[in-house]
């Protein structure tokens, strides 16, 4: 269980490196896969997973444990290799990352366990499901947070602003929303296929409070989620503006929805890892 | 014109009252069965929670919003919200009745059913008014494809329950489901009367309503009544139709069903839905899939869209009387 005990950044930064590195192994297994998107939301990974979400490793069905819904169920790599080095999922496992048969699929789903709260991948639900566990939990007084990463493609869904007016409305002020901002989606630079930004100003219309902040700084993390637990009057959403391929100075904002990681990049990007921070 | 004056001038089953501020004092004389089955349970239960799309009376929850109102939720003109919203109350161990009309409740939210109440199983309590093509208010308010769609999903139970005087059992049914269920329910206007000599209404039971060896007519909700007057009429004519109520389109109650067939000389289904992909095309299955070979009718809407009119009229021009019922049966015998 989380003890709310502040990590120290070398503590959290050395973290998101061992997530990155699992993340290079996993995906380079395949050749290709969520590389750019697992490397980019480490950072908001390791502070969620090692710093805010209240949970138990011996029950993962604990009643008041704080919920966490990842609305971009495509974002596995990361997820999986988070939940294994935080004591959640057997490290063992992540070698069975996207094969016939194994729980860890490429869009998470309830196969998992409890730890896949709501089981997305169909983008703009997860909102309205943490938006019911929030209600909920509310109703029952419960200490408990309900945390949602959406990514900013997923603005584009409409039942995000329904679900979005909803927890205003009800005053949700026990949800927390991150987007991930990285403006990328299959089909390129998210702000070219619809007028997404500007977020925060989109949002705070919406009855939301919002905060953005720069993905990669644990600092601005700290002070942003105790702002987001300080509101009790409306929801929260945390901007996290993330780079693609971020800890991976040669990947580093390549944008690619879906990538080709050819055996020979991943080893480089090992090493590259290794040497920073080894 | 004069065929213009012959026309109802309001529907036989619109409650246009409830779209309007002030209510008609003669809409306290029908009971609101659904909303007063629903505030019992939800007295006895405090898990349970009402949820509605703006269409509070017309769901009748405006009895559970001003009797026990911790327990209702207006989730506004947003039904696919309201679906994910049901579900993520339901993880944190509540027991939503979402409400809407059967076609926005289908329709709209179809893929929110999917993935956040049938594929994981959340106890969610799906309600659908205004069934069918039984609404003046036209094209867009008419349910015709619900049941296809519900059936498809793995772990929906679809009830359609044939009378207002059921729905009280049909809530306790669904209650004593966990799981997802779809209720396809629609509005009482009269007083309704429970049928007597019959089990109560439960998932995966048929009842026999009216015996008899040359025909067997499998209903579901409205048509059930239409069943029964076709039943009537054919005595008269000394033809005896067994009518069977379907209020368990999901689960089927495979092995009455087959009973009731292997006494049957003419297979009848009548629903106020698609003939595809709804009750017709279930027992269908069961006859194929059992080596079942009869004369055949599915009455229902014939893969076509509708119109706004009053369900008389409406049953009428689109084949879902109990005329067309008892003219397929004679059809079958003549054949």
């Amino acid at each position: 269980m989380q003890t709310g005990n502040r990590r120290s950044l070398k503590e959290l930064r050395d973290t998101a490196t061992t997530i990155r590195k699992d993340v290079i192994r996993m995906v380079a297994r395949h050749g290709q896969g969520y590389v750019q998107q697992g490397l980019g939301a480490a950072d908001l990974f390791t502070y969620l997973y090692f710093q805010e979400l209240r949970f138990d490793t011996a029950n993962l069905n604990w009643a008041d444990r704080d919920r966490f819904i990842l609305s971009t169920a495509h974002n596995t790599a990361v997820y999986y290799a988070t939940l294994a080095r935080a004591g959640l999922l057997d490290p063992a496992t992540l070698t069975e990352y996207c094969l016939d048969g194994s729980p860890l699929e490429i869009n998470a789903s309830e196969r998992l366990g409890p730890l896949v709260e709501c089981t997305c991948g169909s983008l703009g639900q997860g909102l309205s499901v943490a938006a019911g566990l929030a209600m909920g939990s509310q109703r029952q007084q419960r200490d408990a947070n309900i945390y949602l990463m959406l990514g900013d493609g997923e603005l584009e869904e409409g039942q995000v602003w329904e679900a979005a007016m909803f927890a205003a409305t009800h005053k949700l002020s026990n949800l927390t929303m991150i987007i991930d901002l990285n403006y990328m989606q299959v089909e390129g630079d998210a702000r070219e296929v619809a007028a997404i930004d500007p977020v925060d100003a989109k949002l705070e219309n919406f009855g939301w409070q919002t905060i953005m902040i720069d993905g990669h700084d644990f600092d601005a993390m700290f002070a942003s989620f105790a702002a987001a637990r300080a509101d009790t009057d409306r929801p929260s959403c945390i901007i996290a503006n993330t780079i693609p391929g971020k800890g991976v100075s040669f990947l580093e904002g390549q944008k690619s929805h879906n990538m080709v990681l050819p055996e020979n990049t991943a080893d480089d990007a090992l090493q590259w890892l290794e040497a920073d921070h080894g | 014109m004069a065929e213009t004056d012959d026309r109802p001038l309001k529907s036989d089953t619109l409650h246009l009252d409830d779209f309007s501020v002030k209510q008609q004092p003669n809409h306290q004389t029908v009971p609101k069965y659904y909303g007063e089955a629903l505030l019992a349970a939800a007295r006895v239960d405090t898990s349970i929670l009402a949820l509605t799309a703006d269409l509070t009376a017309p769901t009748e929850t405006d009895l559970v919003r001003d009797h026990l109102p911790d327990q209702f939720v207006m989730a506004g003109i947003a039904e696919a919200n309201m679906v994910g919203v049901g579900a993520g109350l339901a993880r944190a161990g509540f027991i939503p009745f979402v409400h809407s009309f059967s076609v926005f409740l289908s329709r709209r939210s179809f893929d929110q059913i999917a993935m956040q109440i049938a594929y994981p199983k959340t106890n969610v309590k799906l309600v659908g008014f205004m069934p069918g093509i039984d609404s003046l208010l036209g094209v867009s308010h008419q349910a015709i494809d619900d049941i296809a769609l519900m059936r498809a999903l793995p772990n929906m139970t679809i009830l359609e329950p044939a009378s207002p005087a059921d729905y009280e059992d049909a809530v306790a049914a669904a209650l004593a489901h966990e799981g997802p269920v779809y209720l396809r329910l629609y509005r009482a206007t009269a007083p309704a009367t429970p049928l007597n000599d019959v089990p109560p209404l439960q998932a995966g039971r048929i009842r026999c309503l009216h015996h008899g060896n040359d025909a067997a007519i499998f209903a579901t909700g409205l048509m059930v009544e239409q069943a029964l007057l076709a039943a009537e009429d054919l005595k008269t004519q000394s033809i005896n139709a067994s009518v069977i109520d379907c209020a368990s389109i999901k689960p089927l109650d495979v092995e009455g069903i087959l009973d009731v067939i292997s006494q049957s000389k003419i297979i009848v289904t009548a629903e106020n839905h698609t003939v595809i992909g709804g009750l017709g095309s279930a027992i269908a299955e069961i006859m194929a899939g059992n080596n079942i070979a009869r004369p055949f009718f599915r009455i229902g809407v014939q893969d076509c869209f509708a119109e706004g009119g009053s369900r008389s009229f409406l049953f009428g021009k689109y084949g879902l009387s109990a005329k067309d019922i008892a003219a397929a049966i004679k059809q079958g015998l003549a054949s």
